[in-house]
């Protein structure tokens, strides 16, 4: 089945709309094992470097199956290296998605537009029709999905699956065709409710949050330390499935409702609410701790950092910034900064 | 080689005369931001790109922190307001405007070293960067102001009509929201005679800019960097006032003459640049360095982009009549963040209008969105048009990133290849 790439540094692309097109919605991910350089030729390395390691992975070949990309209004960098991708990559169906920065009525009335006009280059590039009929389905199903994924994460507070498999988990689903999405899903659900395996209870509940993580491994590294990802704030996490969109409402103006009522990303306005979301996740889950990832040049992560900092020392909940290089090789360097922190709570 | 080159002495630079006129210019501004609080009238602050306009025109005072940024950097305080805002966790890789005003609030500095006064509110725009945004945000929150923030959705290269249109109608809305706004946090009204006249100010003061800059096309250029680099600061700061434009027309009389005599900023000029982003604003006296080799700054898109009416469907008769629609439309198609395929073409028609020789371009380590797109500008101004190009690692506002001997190597290195060219 034929598939549409996703470059979105949040989760703020109308999946449903690709689905009634019949193509697979296909995030793109990282590989933190190669470094970029192709890619350098075309952005300055003091630039994200989760970007530049997407755009080598799409100067070396995309998956056979992608017939087009699109991607999401996130930071300056992707907003602006949309340029360069259409610069390296010949794909007939390259859409820059206009997501807004902010949530009032004036912006969702521009969203519904801007996802009106991706609907229709669909159309338009791939001679095809997408019918409110088809979008309703699709809506029906990613509801379905993102329903599942709320009651498989709380097997996380039941410390009956750990933060590293539902974090490969929500990963997998942003990939797989949703069908195949949906009947792993219900598979693994069944499996949680039969089982009584309990991970280790005495790992310190933490909440992570900050540039969206796609390497599992990191998660990998903080349940080795002693960690226990209990709940996150992230694009391969829970603002993947907070909420539903409404099935009783016209099918594109639901979605972008949907997405403009989920919690608040680092790149929109005012991202100082994501603190009260963070807050009511901490206070909820128990956290022991908050960990906030930003990767290297991640730019609003860095400028919220200090905002969150001075938050959670009011709330008198333990607080740990690290900066991390997409590199795997880099993260050992990251020890000694979560060993101390897991020491200290 | 010149004899001039041989000895390392470096030519005087002619400065316009009526440039010397900025700094009153300019302190009168600052004067209006300490008579505004005195007389109790609101005050703005705002970052560049943003409709300033409709402040003037809603008797708001605007402050323009970037502005005050550069005054820090000139005066040798950025660096230590930079470093005090990494203190407080502030990255070392955030934008050094920022951070210099993060620093120089939490210094309580003087206008003049760069300090700014409480304002009662900020406006933001991300029509430049998320910085403008964020900086905003930040400082909204410690201030405890409101803040309105238009959101200027971002523009490709394969951005069609119809999507331009209702880019146009989110941006217009906010702006009308934004006069709502106003309203409501100062009680004033928004008067459409006053605001256009503020309007037609803000054209002519463009205008103006742009016949200084079709100046600069003329052989020998009669103006240099000392007078733009400068010069710019009324355009964002002052546009919708009338002072400014006089400042401007008397440049422009002076330059006519020195084209009219022949008479160029160098006594002698071999090689015409174009600088491609910020400059060094605590180190403005290293462009002179340039005259060493006889080579002049003949355009900046950075300078150039704030004489913001060049896009032509925004006639005067609309910014008169429509001035909000106009508004809307000249943020959607600011020069400085033009889209990869736009600026290429545009740098191209720079470099052959103006007679340039080779490109500067300022990989600007607090510029992000300036910077990306930098190196597929280059190979295809190289590749395609044959133009030559040099791309230099330093920031606007922090002097630890610009290492000057390294880059003035980078640049000697450049012109000599300017040279080779010229004798083949």
């Amino acid at each position: 089945m034929k598939k549409i790439g996703i470059f979105d540094s949040g989760v703020e692309t109308p999946e449903e709309i690709i689905m009634a097109a019949g193509f697979v919605p296909f995030r793109l991910f990282g590989d933190p094992t190669i470094q970029p350089e192709k890619a350098n030729e075309h952005i300055p390395p003091t630039h994200c470097i989760w970007t530049r390691n997407l755009l080598e992975l799409a100067i070396a070949g995309l998956d056979e199956d992608i017939v087009g990309i699109v991607s999401s209004h996130g930071c300056d960098r992707t907003n602006r290296e949309f340029d360069i991708w259409l610069e390296c990559l010949n794909y007939k169906f390259m859409f820059f998605l206009n997501s807004p920065r902010k949530r009032d009525d004036v912006a969702l009335k521009f969203f519904i537009d801007d996802l009106n006009e991706f609907k229709d280059q669909l159309q338009d590039t791939f001679n095809i029709e997408i019918t409110n009929e088809k979008l309703k389905a699709s809506i029906h199903k990613m509801n379905k999905i993102r329903a599942l994924l709320r009651e498989i994460s709380e097997y996380r507070t039941k410390y009956m699956l750990k933060g590293s498999q539902f974090h490969a988990l929500v990963k997998k689903i942003q990939q797989l065709p949703k069908d195949e999405a949906l009947s792993l899903l219900e598979i693994r659900l069944k499996d949680l409710k039969a089982s009584n395996d309990l991970i280790a209870k005495e790992m310190k509940p933490i909440l992570i949050t900050g540039s969206d993580i796609d390497d599992t491994e990191i998660i990998v590294l903080l349940e080795s330390l002693g960690f226990h990802v209990i709940i996150d704030d992230l694009g391969v996490g829970t603002k993947y499935f907070w909420n539903s969109v409404n099935e009783n409402e016209p099918p594109v103006e639901a979605i972008a409702k949907y997405h403009l009522s989920k919690p608040i990303l680092s790149t929109k306005f005012p991202s100082y609410e994501r603190y009260n979301v963070l807050e009511n996740l901490a206070k909820k889950y128990e956290v022991a701790g908050v960990i906030n990832i930003a990767q290297k040049f991640c730019e609003p992560v860095l400028y919220d950092h200090p905002y969150l900092k001075k938050k959670f020392k009011e709330l008198g909940v333990p607080y740990l910034f690290v900066e991390m290089t997409y590199n795997r090789e880099s993260y050992s360097q990251l020890n000694t900064r979560f060993s101390a922190f897991a020491e200290m709570i | 080689m010149s004899a001039t080159e041989k000895s390392g002495k470096t030519q005087h630079n002619k400065m316009l005369n009526a440039t010397q006129g900025l700094k009153n210019i300019m302190g009168r501004h600052f004067l209006a931001i300490e008579q505004a609080y005195r007389d109790g009238k609101p005050t703005a602050w705002a970052t560049s790109g943003s409709p300033v306009e409709m402040l003037y025109a809603m008797d708001v005072q605007p402050m323009l922190p970037e502005n005050s940024a550069t005054v820090s950097a000139a005066q040798k305080y950025s660096q230590n307001f930079i470093e005090l805002a990494e203190a407080e966790g502030y990255s070392y890789d955030l934008c050094s405007y920022f951070k210099t005003n993060v620093g120089a609030v939490l210094s309580n500095a003087g206008m003049a070293e760069g300090g700014t006064r409480k304002p009662t509110f900020m406006l933001s725009t991300d029509v430049i960067c998320d910085t403008h945004v964020d900086w905003f945000q930040v400082q909204a929150e410690k201030f405890n102001v409101p803040h309105y923030s238009i959101d200027v959705p971002h523009v490709v290269s394969n951005t069609t009509n119809r999507q331009y249109n209702y880019f146009k109608k989110y941006v217009t809305e906010q702006l009308y929201e934004f006069i709502e706004f106003i309203q409501e946090v100062t009680g004033h009204e928004y008067n459409e005679e006053k605001a256009k006249q503020v309007s037609e100010n803000s054209w002519n003061l463009s205008k103006v800019w742009q016949d200084i800059y079709e100046l600069r096309k003329c052989i020998p250029c009669p103006i240099s960097t000392r007078d733009t680099f400068g010069g710019l600061f009324p355009l964002f700061t002052m546009p919708g006032l009338k002072e400014p434009i006089k400042l401007y027309k008397r440049m422009y009389k002076e330059a006519k003459e020195r084209v009219d005599n022949g008479v160029g900023a160098l006594e002698k000029e071999d090689f015409r640049l174009m600088f491609e982003g910020i400059p060094f604003w605590y180190n403005l006296k290293y462009f002179g360095q340039l005259e060493r080799w006889n080579a002049i700054i003949v355009y900046e898109p950075y300078t150039y982009a704030f004489s913001k009416y060049m896009n032509p469907k925004v006639t005067k008769e609309m910014v008169l009549n429509k001035p909000i629609e106009a508004m809307a439309e000249l943020m959607l198609s600011f020069w400085y963040v033009y889209d990869l395929e736009t600026r290429i073409k545009k740098f191209e028609e720079t470099v052959r209008d103006w007679s340039i020789d080779g490109v500067l371009l300022h990989n600007n380590l607090s510029c992000r969105p300036n910077s990306c797109g930098m190196y597929d500008l280059k190979r295809h101004l190289m590749d395609d048009y044959d133009i030559p190009c040099l791309i230099i690692d330093a920031d606007m506002n922090d002097p630890r990133k610009l290492n000057e001997t390294q880059t003035l190597n980078q640049i000697e290195s450049f012109i000599e290849i300017l040279r080779q060219r010229k004798k083949a």
